[in-house]
């Protein structure tokens, strides 16, 4: 097939011809030029293919396997009986009461770790956000919990949180707030609080990180201006520093839904999920039918479930961000 | 003359590889799953004696920690990737087999000089539903209870025969000894040993003989409630005992926490060690019915696929089954020996732990042969069981939740 130039060449000879050619050559860079803007386009992409790549095979093909297999009858054990069972294992969870419980105490689990994480976590980085001599210091022990691996973590509030030689049953019946030792972690009632005291420990330093580094940014003037016209600490704080810290934290809670919400390390060394049920919440209950009751099927239908909450969470967030960002 | 030297080197390197893959071959190696509860206890004696007899076969010995052993192993059978031998508890070998996973011994068996030498308890109890022996006993673990032989002599007690007086001995101590508490129950994982001694030994079970589950009958259900109440009602354990695990239980026996508790030969010397004299044994009280407690087992098998590896790992297991290096790996696992010419061996300081491992013997039994065992003893049991300490569900509901574990 003959190019446009080629094309219209015959037809014009003559003293057109050079013209013609400089329009040939000017085409001739023209699509030079689309062939380099195609090339710069697909540049970044090219540049990313292999991140992409790498989390398509590491995230994306186990997900939709596991999606595979929620729709499935997958015992393990029982590998003549695998089987495509649609939305059987859906039903299931929906007339299952250990996921209803699970359910619940992943919502008690996460609002409450992440409320306890945030009250703290703000008031030690306003704490850290004012002057003194060990400021420096502070800022970096305050990293301790964060640093601390989960293990550890969870085996250390055991033994201070134990019922016969715990530290604090010691150190609360020493105070005078106890009578005698309470066994927190042999309690349904007292249990989940415990655990969620333990992963509020190791949590708070990043939202302590996170909204010291937002605390920083707030210029200076602002207060200056406030305390001219008058302004009161509270006032001060709820007008000036919670509105320009609230992007921040607002990212880092996003973030910290996510990670705890899918957390089961601190509560299967912890509790185990106990007593009774007490501790379960999905993913752990996900963990314990895969890897108790070998049944694949059903715990990556537990695992989807949590999965479209999480969703669910995450586009609510995204929703509201955008709203902001048309108000602006 | 260029081409006949390269040709000679040609046929030197290719006749030393096919050489060198000639004396690979003849190495057999033999993947082997086991687990010590002393993590630095490890099997290079025995396998330097076994490698010395069998030159041609050498033991990849793998340790596994206990606590994910049976996960780890059903994974890599799923995934087609077995060790090739492994020790292994009966309460997994349904699943194994369902999974067709393990290799029947009964070949080998019928040309084993050792068979006879292996108790004879042990072959019955190890034998599959089946008909086939897919096992090969290699310690044994029977439970008995631990008693704190000054506070019995302190006041005056004697060794409770029947769960009744059982439970009068553990008022007395909990009522007298200050901080003290007459029995230490193991609520958490791995308590359905302490369960099964009262409540299978009082008329409940699992199925009947037609295989219909039984464990919700009213039998059960009432034997259940005097379990419940040891904890519940008169309080003879301590207030931690639906969290309590294996750590906690052997902690409370030592730190003197409790007076009496369940377990085996294992901690028999950290017992020794703690208390010297002050503290025996004595196999578990009747129940209404009999006498159950658990016979802990602990066996080996073949999972290879072809036959000169399972020829090889055949080798290897019925090594350590024979009596001399039988005595050697118990020894180092601290468990007693399935031989019968070990039967007399000095155990020294702790022999009073073995002549009641001996004793409960006759009456040791294994939970039943069937694939949901697991998950009921990994985690169906510890949760009902927790949930009936706290009072939230009553016996019967535990009872007709265990049930339906197994009817589901």
């Amino acid at each position: 097939m003959k190019s446009r130039s080629q094309a219209v060449l015959p037809v014009l000879k003559g003293k057109k011809e050079s013209r013609l050619i400089e329009r040939g050559g000017s085409e001739n860079a023209d699509m030079s030029n689309q062939h380099y803007k195609r090339k710069r386009d697909l540049y970044p992409y090219s540049l990313l293919s292999p991140a992409l790549i790498g989390a398509t095979l590491i995230i994306l093909v186990p997900m939709l396997f596991a999606l595979g297999l929620s729709f499935m009858n997958y015992v393990l054990y029982r590998p003549q009986d695998h089987a495509f069972v649609a939305l059987q294992n859906y039903r299931r969870a929906l007339g299952d009461e250990i996921f209803w419980l699970s359910v619940r105490n992943t919502f008690i689990w996460v609002i409450g770790v992440i409320a306890l994480q945030v009250l703290l976590g703000f008031i030690t980085a306003l704490f850290l956000n004012r002057r003194f001599w060990w400021r420096g210091i502070a800022r970096s022990l305050i990293l301790i919990p964060w640093v601390t691996p989960s293990v550890i973590t969870a085996l250390m509030w055991r033994f201070m949180l134990d019922g016969n030689t715990g530290v604090i049953n010691d150190l609360l019946v020493r105070l005078g707030f106890l009578n005698e030792y309470v066994p927190w972690l042999a309690r349904s009632s007292s249990a989940l609080p415990s655990v969620m005291i333990a992963l509020m420990w190791q949590g708070f330093p990043f939202f302590s990180v996170m909204i010291l580094a937002g605390l920083q940014a707030i210029p200076q003037e602002l207060y200056e201006v406030a305390e001219v016209d008058g302004a009161k600490v509270h006032q001060k704080f709820y007008r000036i520093t919670l509105p320009l810290v609230m992007p921040i934290l607002l990212t880092a809670v996003l973030l910290r839904t996510i990670w705890v919400a899918n957390s089961l390390d601190i509560i299967f060394i912890m509790t185990g999920g106990g007593p009774g049920y007490s501790t379960y919440t999905l993913p752990l209950y996900s963990y314990i039918r895969a890897y108790s009751g070998l049944d694949f099927g059903y715990a990556s239908t537990l695992a989807v479930y949590l999965t479209i909450i999480l969703v669910m969470l995450i586009a609510a967030y995204v929703i509201r961000v955008m709203r902001t960002e048309d108000l602006h | 003359m260029k081409k006949l030297t390269m040709l000679l080197i040609l046929a030197v390197v290719t006749g030393g590889l096919l050489f060198g893959a000639g004396a690979r071959e003849e190495v057999q190696t033999v993947e082997f799953w086991y687990h010590l509860d002393d993590p630095e206890q490890n099997l290079d004696e025995l396998i330097d004696l076994f490698e010395a007899e069998n030159p041609d076969i050498r033991i990849d010995a793998v340790h596994v920690p206990w606590g994910s052993f049976h996960d780890d192993l059903i994974t890599a059978v799923a995934a087609g990737n077995p060790p090739d031998a492994a020790q292994v508890k009966l309460w997994w070998q349904p699943q194994l087999v369902e999974m067709n996973a393990l290799q029947p011994l009964d070949g080998y068996l019928a040309d084993w000089d050792g068979y006879d030498d292996v108790l004879d308890d042990l072959w019955e109890l190890t034998m599959h539903s089946d008909g086939n022996q897919y096992y090969l006993p290699l310690q044994m673990v029977i439970l008995y209870m631990y008693y704190r032989v000054d506070v019995f002599d302190e006041l005056g007690l004697e060794i409770p025969e029947t769960k009744e007086a059982f439970l009068d001995v553990a008022r007395t101590i909990t009522e007298e000894k200050e901080n003290m508490y007459g029995f230490g129950i193991r609520g958490a994982r791995g308590g359905h040993d302490y369960w099964g001694s009262f409540v299978l030994s009082s008329g409940a079970e699992f199925f009947d003989d037609q295989g219909n589950v039984v464990l919700d009958s009213p039998e059960a259900v009432e034997a259940n409630q005097w379990y419940i109440d040891l904890y519940h009602e008169h309080q003879v354990s301590p207030p931690t005992t639906p969290a309590d695990g294996f750590v906690e239980v052997i902690d409370n026996m030592l730190t003197g926490r409790t007076a009496m508790t369940i377990h085996h030969i294992g901690s028999a010397q950290q017992m020794h060690n703690q208390f010297g004299e002050d503290i025996s044994a004595f196999p578990v009280p009747a129940g209404t019915v009999d006498r159950w407690t658990s016979f802990g087992d602990e066996q080996t098998a073949i999972l290879a696929r072809d036959q000169a590896t399972q020829d090889a790992a055949w080798k290897w297991i019925s090594f350590l089954a024979t009596a001399e290096y039988n005595q050697m790996w118990n020894d180092i696992s601290g468990q007693v020996s399935i031989n019968k010419s070990n039967e007399d061996v000095d155990y020294g300081d702790i022999n009073r732990f073995l002549e009641a491992t001996l004793d409960s013997t006759p009456f040791a039994q294994i939970l039943p042969p069937h694939p949901r065992i697991a998950e009921f003893v990994e985690s169906t049991w510890p949760a009902e069981m927790q949930r009936a300490f706290q009072g939230e569900i009553t016996s019967e509901q535990m009872m007709r939740n265990l049930a339906n574990h197994f009817r589901d």
